[in-house]
């Protein structure tokens, strides 16, 4: 069953198009992975999603809601797409589990005793049990991204949108967060992902569009694209990340 | 005690947040607040016939005036080597000049008070919203903002408090109020230029909070968003708490600079501290000793102003956010 459609979504930034029709579908607990050089759209095409950006033209359905209907009430709708942020953007003035209470108890209304209970148990889900009373500042960067996990979760959303979830991390904190997220994969959560992260990819991706300069010029299952990709552009671009060490 | 082993002072300064460095300082303070509070106590909340008699100082002034009058005698006797004895003399005697003075200087520190701390008040609740609608408004808020601000910080304080005051039909308005200068509610000058300082002190903050608001990463209303907050509830729970911490420096500045602000309020006559100095010292022509006591009251506000606002700031400060001692 179809949970997200992306219809020839066009956006441009000034002169510059940066996606130029963009079409995909995912299905309930599918996991999808977004891949590409930088500057081709892949954030971009995140944004549009959970209408951080809005989009030009085209059309985005999430579970059968129109994302651009104007009947759609913006906040409701973010309810229902988690996001999780490259540079990890938790609360800075917040504790681990005052960032994970905020949305229960500011968007959805979840009294204060409740919210600390589901925020812990969503910490606890990520491993950060010991760390709730912890500022972002005291925590390392895996651990931030976990806790950002965390707090998109708790919004119980039908879709996680991942946007570089790793890139910002040193390389040894990729590990914790990968974990988390094949963890979530498994258990059957819908995630558009977008990252070179091929070892998640690998394991856990259903689909991976591969965009280039605001376009999907192939898509397949990972060991399609890993090993027989169609498009040079493809080879040409997945052969550099793996002599990068991805 | 040897050098390696921690001091117990070092002990101290953790846990006590206030300035450890110059305990002078802080003794100074207390008694300057101990004598005042005590003193508004005598004069505002006794009844007449238990009070002390409020336009009579504490302490007598005569053993002063003798003991000045006999260290300078000596020291005339003593000629040159007798100058040390003679400053002090003449310390002595500007002490039993300024001990007279000293109530009413009490009563116009509490106006001073007053008006500062209302109009620091009254302007961060306005400061706020011109602040927000500056960084996050649309264009015609941001224009109004704008233009408010600029109106207000690009003219004198003096000649706005000059407008409503005689400007105005502001004072004709509060005077109908009732009780108004009855009691413990300020007369209607006092009114004037505490809407004066509000209306002031509202630019220069928004100014202040307008800077730390933009020093507050977009990424963390855009995670706000992201969550279904909506702009309003994004910039009330995650902006400001974070914008107001940064704010604080520049608010600490804006209250000191408020404090003495305040005495331009003696030209709309309210009688704060610079006007009860000034007219004491029309009387007594001791323009000199009662404007370097003036300046000392001012200067112990000042003093327990910043100490007060390095206590706010280290107090709101969360890892990562605010305080100053962090390595």
């Amino acid at each position: 069953m179809t949970l997200l459609r992306v219809e020839d979504v066009h956006k441009s930034y000034g002169d510059e198009e940066v996606l130029k029709g963009v079409s995909f579908e995912m299905d309930r607990g599918d996991v999808d992975v977004l891949m590409g050089p930088s500057g081709s759209g892949k954030s971009t095409m995140l944004r549009c999603i959970n209408r951080l950006t809005e989009i030009d033209s085209g059309d985005v359905w999430l579970d059968g809601t129109p994302v651009y209907g104007p009947d759609t009430d913006v906040n409701e709708l973010r309810q229902d797409v988690g996001m999780v942020f490259q540079d990890f953007n938790l609360f800075a003035h917040l504790t681990a589990l005052e960032n994970v209470t905020l949305g229960l108890k500011r968007v959805l209304g979840v009294p204060e005793a409740e919210a600390t209970d589901r925020a812990a148990d969503h910490l606890a889900q990520v491993g950060l049990a010991a760390q709730t009373d912890s500022y972002p500042a005291e925590l390392s960067g895996g651990q931030q991204q976990r806790v950002g996990i965390a707090r998109a979760l708790a919004m119980e959303p039908k879709l996680m949108l991942f946007d570089e979830p790793t890139s910002a991390l040193d390389p040894e904190l990729v590990g914790e967060v990968v974990e988390v997220m094949r963890d979530l994969a498994e258990r059957g959560m819908t995630m558009l992902v977008v990252s070179h992260e091929m070892g998640f990819a690998r394991s856990a991706a259903d689909d991976i569009h591969f965009l280039d300069s605001g376009r999907i010029v192939e898509s397949g299952p990972p060991e399609q694209l890993f090993q027989r990709p169609e498009h040079d552009r493809t080879n040409e671009f997945l052969t550099g990340l793996q002599s990068n060490g991805h | 005690m040897s050098a390696e082993e921690p001091s117990v002072a070092d002990e101290v300064r953790t846990t006590v947040t206030v300035d450890t460095d110059r305990p002078w300082a802080l003794v100074g303070l207390a008694a300057f607040w101990g004598w005042l509070l005590v003193r508004w106590t005598n004069d505002f909340l006794l009844p007449d016939g238990m009070a002390f008699p409020s336009e009579q100082s504490f302490f007598p002034a005569a053993p002063f005036s003798a003991a000045a009058e006999s260290l300078g005698a000596t020291a005339a006797s003593l000629g040159l080597v007798g100058a040390p004895l003679d400053v002090l003399a003449g310390l002595l005697g500007f002490v039993a000049g300024a001990i007279p003075s000293l109530p009413a200087l009490a009563r116009g520190a509490w106006l001073t008070i007053l008006l500062t701390v209302a109009g620091i008040a009254f302007g961060f609740v306005l400061a706020v919203p011109l602040s927000v609608a500056r960084v996050y408004g649309g264009r015609g808020l941001r224009w109004l903002s704008l233009s408010y601000t600029e109106l207000i910080r690009g003219t004198p304080l003096l000649a706005q408090l000059f407008v409503l005051y005689f400007g105005l039909p502001l004072t004709q308005i509060i005077r109908e109020v009732p009780g108004v200068g009855v009691g413990f509610v300020p007369a209607t000058a006092v009114w004037v230029a505490i809407i004066g300082f509000t209306l002031n002190s509202a630019a220069y903050q928004a100014e202040y909070i307008r800077s730390a608001l933009e020093s507050v990463d977009v990424g963390q209303l855009t995670a706000a968003r992201s969550i279904g907050l909506s702009k309003v509830d994004g910039i009330r729970y995650v902006v400001l708490p974070q914008g107001l911490r940064y704010a604080i420096p520049g608010w600490s500045n804006e209250l000191v600079y408020l404090i003495k602000y305040s005495s331009l309020a003696a030209f709309i006559t309210v009688r704060e501290l610079f006007f009860q100095a000034e007219s004491i010292a029309n009387d007594t022509f001791r323009y000199t000793e009662l404007f370097v006591l003036a300046a000392l009251f001012y200067l112990a506000l000042v003093v327990s102003a910043s100490l007060l606002m390095n206590l706010v700031e280290e107090r709101t400060s969360v890892p990562g956010i605010g305080g100053k001692r962090q390595a």
